[in-house]
């Protein structure tokens, strides 16, 4: 294995690990499931792709910077999460889930018509403008953001969304708003790791931004574990690594993949992390629980009548 | 007119497969509340059986039909055990169960495309391709004959359900499956045999499909439709999900013969999101009101 | 003493079900005021009327004078009406001092942008959020178990934590609804005297749902009694007592078990 080599696969998992960590913020911290984020990410690839593709080499390109195509392809996907939100936000439990499908494949099934962007057989011409240092920043300020949300009273008022909808209500948070501004976030991101998909891969095709493309990354969110920054991390990286590891299978890979994707869901349901996080506060903070529940139990014995159960 | 009649039996014949498929997918949900998106796994291999039953084996077409569809019986209740009874028994939330299906739709199209191959294959030819004349009306044989096995099977499947006892405990879990199960129903057992009844649709279902069309290792994408179809008629409710996906399958030929094929696909996911817009619980689904 | 909750010919229906039938009464101001009747009489659905849960079908909910029907539960809860839960809603897997934290939310109004630039602005009422959720849960004696995950809490300070965290909102109307449910007499003794206290330092009107007759009647200085939805007696705990279609509906089967 040569360094180029593992440089693409490092690249393939920084690009996924932007679109699952925005996942992350609306399963893991919001607790809402999308199987329609392929489609955020297909927006921000055709919108990027459009911005910065040469008019010399592409008709159909604006030969724009690609800076301009991060921001336009992470704005256009958040737009129309907005409207998404507006009309299924309100749907209760798995036919949001439902929902968010049927918006992914449709959005798919759209550029599948779109001539301009060569439909169905795909668009090269591309520019390869995704380096690898520009993953990495954008790998960075990606997890800063979110772990900085995340750590502040609106993170914790989505937080409360995931755990309690009622009681979050009650204690007076915009349940419908945060739902909103997690789905955006979440879309925004997927949007920016469109660009850069795009724009490493030189070719897209709506092909790629199929049913099968979300369940991916809710898949890695999973398996990184709910509400935890460092598991989506972990989890971009393996599970991106692992399929391109099994390659030497070829044929089989994608059926070991199936395979561990049932086995994690039937063995280890909390995630490589189970919502706690590999930073120096994070590791405390679990300590201090474990120390806390040792502590109660202690109390209770000494007092010498359990509480009883209901 | 004429086209029209002939564009509404086109309709009504692959909406009658969609209705196969799609009461699969109700009859797992109205138990388990889950969408069993490895149903379309299943429905794929069904294909598959019955089309090496009459090319491998030489089987006549009677005994491919049903090498096939007690072949996915079995292929369901599999997955069932390894990819939800673990769940089950752990009380895990829907979501996980759709990953594991998801799992197992990955892992099944993959385990084909791994032995048999990523290419497409074509039926023989069972009944003869030259219409019935119909006075002016020119009705395919096979699209004939879909609709009609396709009828009587969900007419038994109704019958089942609302006759038998294994089909009241059915029914009964669909309202509340800890009641039963404390009543002293066998749940595991009707399960079972929802998934057995599914996987049994999905045999015939597969096996028409790609008569119809082809056999190849995706087609379990395009059973998401007859999963859309059953939403569209409400989730979990069986005659909701054969309605749904009649009404679906006319739409759809409508749409391909009088504006373009090309909006063919399109059509069925803009009528999910209009219908989870409109009425979230399908035509036929019970709205019930949330309590605090 | 003014009426904080002005409620009048308040009626819910669930589709031919009248839960609630043209209930009126009113919540004085720094008042307790006790809501019981049996099972099934539509207390609860008061409250989640009053909270926003449910919109009315007819009538008239006016807080500090202003009408709240209509409105979404969380400028309810903005505007200072706070409610626990019969069956408790924690945010189970987060911590104690999480509950509270996240329930002050309330008190600081850093935007999205501060929050994630890290600004000034942010440090400072952050900290200010921290220093209250522990001050209140100083106060409620739960800073020992700060650190635990809710839903390791035994189940009677479950309930108190739900009080504090409705408490993190400066509330001035509160709802407890059966606070006192699966306590033992002595827990329940201690929780009045809580009531009680909560009233004169946290300066709020409170108004309570129980079945517990000695905590009714004990801190409560005005009574509702429901029964089918519809209001059937109210007064001092003694007027309540002695009414007769209260002891029929309610007291009286009560008392005989309890005599028993």
């Amino acid at each position: 294995m040569d360094w180029t080599y593992i440089q693409g696969i490092l690249m393939l998992a920084g690009i996924n690990m932007i679109a699952v960590l925005g996942l992350s913020l609306l399963t893991g911290f919001t607790g809402l499931f999308s199987f329609g984020h392929a489609g955020f990410m297909a927006i921000g690839a055709y919108v990027g792709a459009w911005i910065s593709a040469s008019p010399a080499s592409t008709p159909a390109g604006l030969g724009l910077p690609f800076v301009l195509a991060i921001v336009a392809g992470g704005a256009a996907a958040g737009l129309v999460s907005y409207f998404i939100g507006r009309i299924s936000l309100n749907l209760k439990g798995d036919y949001f889930c439902i929902a968010t499908l049927g918006f992914g494949e449709a959005i798919r099934l759209i550029f599948n018509n779109v001539n301009r962007f060569g439909g169905a057989r795909g668009w090269p011409g591309v520019p390869s403008k995704s380096s690898f240092l520009a993953i990495l920043i954008a790998d960075i300020v990606a997890v800063v953001f979110l772990a900085n949300l995340v750590k502040s009273r609106h993170g914790r008022n989505m937080i409360a969304v995931r755990e309690e909808e009622l009681a979050a209500q009650i204690a007076g948070i915009d349940v419908f708003r945060y739902k909103m501004i997690s789905l955006i976030i979440s879309a925004v991101y997927a949007g920016v790791a469109g660009v850069f998909f795009a724009h490493y891969m030189t070719f897209i095709q709506p092909k790629m931004f199929s049913l099968t493309k979300s369940t991916e990354l809710t898949i890695i969110v999973i398996f990184g574990g709910l509400g935890s920054i460092s598991g989506s991390v972990l989890g971009a990286i393996l599970l991106t690594a692992l399929p391109e590891i099994l390659r030497a299978f070829e044929m089989w890979r994608l059926v070991f993949y199936g395979a561990a994707v049932i086995l994690i869901m039937v063995s280890r349901p909390k995630g490589l992390m189970g919502g706690m996080e590999l930073t120096p506060s994070g590791i405390r903070k679990v300590a201090a629980e474990r120390n806390a529940l040792r502590e109660a139990k202690a109390k209770l014995l000494a007092e010498g009548s359990g509480e009883e159960e209901d | 007119m004429v086209q029209f009649l002939q564009q509404l039996i086109n309709g009504l014949s692959i909406g009658s497969v969609y209705a196969l498929m799609a009461v699969g997918y109700s009859l797992v949900y109205s138990i388990m509340n889950f969408s069993n998106f490895a149903h379309g796994g299943v429905i794929m291999l069904g294909a598959y059986f019955g089309f090496f039953g009459l090319t491998l084996l030489k089987l006549p077409f009677a005994a491919a039909f049903l090498l096939a569809s007690v072949g996915t019986l079995f292929v369901a209740i599999i997955v069932e055990r390894i990819a939800y009874k673990p769940l089950r028994e752990r009380r895990a939330p829907f979501l996980y169960f759709i990953i594991s299906a998801m799992g197992a739709s990955i892992l099944l199209e993959n385990l084909v495309i791994a032995t048999i191959g990523p290419t497409f294959r074509t039926y023989p030819e069972v009944f003869p391709k030259a219409p019935l004349e119909l006075g002016p009306l020119a009705v395919g044989r096979l699209d004939l004959i879909i609709f009609i096995i396709s009828a009587v099977s969900l007419t038994l499947l109704i019958l089942f359900i609302d006759k038998t006892k294994l089909g009241k405990a059915i029914q009964a879990a669909s309202y509340n499956v800890k009641a039963c199960a404390l009543m002293g129903v066998n749940t595991d057992k009707v399960i079972l045999t929802v998934f057995g009844l599914g996987g049994f649709l999905a045999g015939i279902a597969g096996v028409f499909f790609g008569m119809k069309y082809t056999v190849y290792p995706q087609i379990g994408n395009i059973t998401t439709k007859s999963f859309i179809a059953a939403v569209f008629g409400g989730l979990g409710s069986l005659p909701g999900a054969v309605l749904g996906s009649v009404l679906l399958g006319i739409i759809e030929t409508f749409v391909a013969g009088y504006l373009s094929s090309q909006f063919r696909d399109l059509i069925a996911f803009v009528i999910l999101i209009a219908v989870l817009i409109l009425r979230p619980t399908g035509i036929m689904g019970k709205v019930t009101e949330d309590k605090a | 003493m003014a009426a904080i909750l002005h409620i009048r010919d308040l009626t819910k229906q669930f589709g031919g079900l009248t839960a609630v039938d043209a209930v009126s009464f009113d919540v004085p101001e720094g008042g307790i005021v006790g809501l019981i009747g049996p099972n099934g009489a539509g207390k609860t659905t008061i409250f989640n009327l009053i909270t926003g849960v449910y919109k009315p079908t007819s009538g008239s909910i006016e807080f500090r004078d202003r009408s709240i029907v209509g409105l979404e539960p969380f400028r309810i809860a903005d505007m200072g009406i706070t409610r626990t839960f019969q069956n408790i809603r924690l945010f189970k897997n987060l911590s104690v001092f999480d509950n509270v934290l996240t329930a002050c939310h309330l008190s600081a109004n850093y935007s999205f942008a501060e929050a994630i630039l890290r600004l000034p602005r942010f440090r400072t009422q952050e900290k200010r959020l921290m220093a209250k959720a522990e001050e209140l849960l100083d106060i409620m004696g739960l800073l020992g178990y700060k650190d635990l995950i809710a839903n390791n809490l035994p189940y009677g300070l479950q309930r108190r934590l739900e009080i504090v965290r409705a408490l993190a909102l400066n509330p001035s109307l509160l709802l407890l609804d059966e606070p006192a449910a699966g306590m033992n007499p002595d827990e329940t003794e201690q929780l009045m005297r809580l009531i009680v206290r909560i009233r004169d330092d946290f300066k709020l009107s409170v108004l309570v749902i129980e079945h517990h007759m000695d905590l009714i009647m004990g801190v409560c200085e005005h009574i509702i009694v429901l029964n089918f939805g519809e209001k059937i007696a109210e007064g001092s705990a003694e007027e309540v007592s002695r009414h007769p279609q209260v002891i029929e509906a309610y007291l009286g089967t009560r008392e005989e078990a309890t005599d028993a």
